[in-house]
């Protein structure tokens, strides 16, 4: 599903993001990806999308270098990925019901079906009864909920999730990464960035530890800490 | 792009545009297109008016008192050889005599006191365009008999050069009313990028192409440069027309232009610059602050 070869990320100032990694995730896997601030994981995360294009190695999306991907193919690319963020990203001045319709919208899908897919999607993240709220109305775990949705409502094979509980409390981390799990068990590739030691631990998926933009340790079913 | 998306976007347009200054815009870009019309009502119409005096220039070719009338004719003959010569005609003493008496009428008085004419044979020599009057002239002044040659050669040359100069102030102008109108517009672009931003990114994200995310700002563009341009014309149209009725009343014989023709073709250009001017406008923003 996505394999890396020699993955190097040198930003302008000459720092060095990602240095010579090589991962292989397979499909419907549930991967950690931790490690300290600037290890390199959102890097990593935004290589997988084409947010960020490695200075030197392959990338394989799906059977595609999308390292060598053209620019106006990128956008095919992000319509077969979920992407979640730590700060929800959500329009302010749209309903949830808009905010999961608008990434649909914006790849010209017919009303008929956006009118089929969004209940479905709030169906799944438990918020269809909130179709209506603002996004001010609702609490942070509800906010991700809406960004979750947002993500995989074009039924996507690869579920990225940049710090998804950053902003949340123990609680609703567990409910965020249940979510996320629940979509891995669906056939969905789930790659979720995280400082989170309690889900990490309790979960025990694969986990991949980055440092100084190196693959420090890459262990099955393993804990945040790696000797748990 | 679907029918029903561009639709969509367009409505995006128009609602941004009540999120931005874009009215400022819309005055900047009238005030420019405003300025490049005049500039140009005033080149086309002085280039119309030189054109008419330009078809009435004349030479004229005093004879020599010594030649013989057989030498008249056969000087007649040889100026009407030379190129660029549409019509002679002969024009005796007394004709020319006549001629300016016409010309002084009451303060001629004096030519009655004259003992004898002391006005030249001449030729009457009509060129088919003003800018050959000078190698016509100077062709004629080779020619055996000719005693003097006199034609309006300043006024024509300095016409020609004042309606050249008119017509480089005018494309001046227009460059200026361009890259001045197009920063304006690239600005209100700017500040309704900035003001989407969040949206944008969101867009990027979830997969949405260039050609989705630029649209409703090459939209604007196109709306502001319209809007603006259609402003010009409305309100240069108007004094244009008012200029017509005055001029008619009080000089009529300056040929201004009024058919419809020409001022559609008017308008339909200013609104078409305008409309280059908007999208020159996005264009500067969207590549400067959108990269997507």
């Amino acid at each position: 599903m996505v394999k890396m070869y020699g993955v190097t990320r040198v930003y302008a100032g000459g720092a060095q993001a990602l240095r010579g990694v090589d991962l292989s995730i397979d499909k419907g896997e549930f991967v950690f990806v931790v490690g300290p601030s600037g290890a390199g994981k959102s890097t990593l995360l935004a290589i997988i999308y084409r947010g960020a294009v490695p200075s030197r190695g392959q990338v394989w999306v799906a059977g595609r270098n999308i390292a060598r991907l053209r620019w106006r193919e990128v956008p095919l690319l992000r319509r077969r990925i979920g992407i979640v963020f730590q700060d929800f990203k959500l329009l302010p001045d749209r309903s949830v019901y808009d905010n999961v319709a608008f990434a649909l919208e914006v790849i010209e899908t017919s009303p008929r079906d956006i009118a089929k897919r969004v209940p479905l999607a709030l169906d799944m993240v438990g918020l269809a009864h909130k179709a209506q709220a603002m996004p001010d109305e609702l609490a942070g775990g509800e906010q991700q909920r809406v960004a979750i949705a947002r993500a995989i409502v074009n039924d996507p094979f690869i579920v990225i999730a940049d710090e998804p509980t950053g902003n949340l409390d123990p609680d609703t981390s567990m409910d965020i990464v249940n979510l996320l799990c629940d979509i891995n068990m669906r056939g969905a590739t789930v790659i979720m960035a995280t400082h989170n030691q309690l889900v990490v631990d309790r979960l025990r998926r694969r986990v991949v530890q980055l440092d100084e933009g190196l693959v420090v340790r890459d262990e099955l079913r393993g804990g945040y800490c790696g000797e748990a | 792009m679907k029918l029903r998306t561009m639709a969509m976007l367009g409505g995006q347009a128009l609602r941004s545009l009540r999120k931005t200054p874009a009215l400022t815009s819309v005055m900047v870009v009238m005030a420019c297109m405003a300025a490049v019309s005049v500039f140009a009502v005033f080149a086309v119409n002085l280039t119309a008016i030189g054109r008419q005096l330009q078809s009435q220039v004349q030479i004229r070719v005093f004879i020599d008192q010594s030649v013989v009338p057989d030498g008249k004719e056969s000087l007649g003959r040889s100026i009407r050889a030379l190129s660029g010569v549409t019509r002679v005609s002969y024009v005796s003493k007394d004709e020319a005599l006549g001629r300016l008496r016409l010309q002084m009428g009451e303060s001629g008085f004096f030519l009655s006191d004259l003992e004898r004419n002391p006005l030249p044979d001449s030729f009457d020599v009509s060129v088919a365009r003003a800018e050959d009057a000078r190698v016509v002239a100077d062709g004629i002044w080779k020619l055996k008999g000719v005693s003097d040659v006199i034609y309006g050669q300043k006024w024509v040359d300095n016409l020609v050069g004042a309606l050249r100069v008119l017509w480089g102030i005018t494309g001046i102008v227009a460059c200026l009313a361009l890259v001045g109108a197009s920063l304006i517009v690239s600005n209100t672009i700017r500040l309704s990028v900035f003001a989407r931003r969040k949206e944008i990114e969101i867009m990027k994200l979830v997969g949405a192409t260039d050609g989705f995310i630029l649209f409703p700002f090459v939209i604007e563009g196109l709306i502001i440069g319209i809007a603006g341009s259609c402003a010009a014309t409305g309100l240069v149209a108007a004094g244009y027309l008012g200029l017509v009725t005055w001029m008619e009343s009080v000089a009529s014989f300056i040929p201004i232009i009024r058919d419809p023709i020409h001022m559609r073709l008017a308008v339909l250009g200013t609104v078409a610059f305008g409309a280059v001017t908007g999208l020159a406008g996005s264009a500067i923003s969207v590549r400067r602050y959108l990269r997507v």
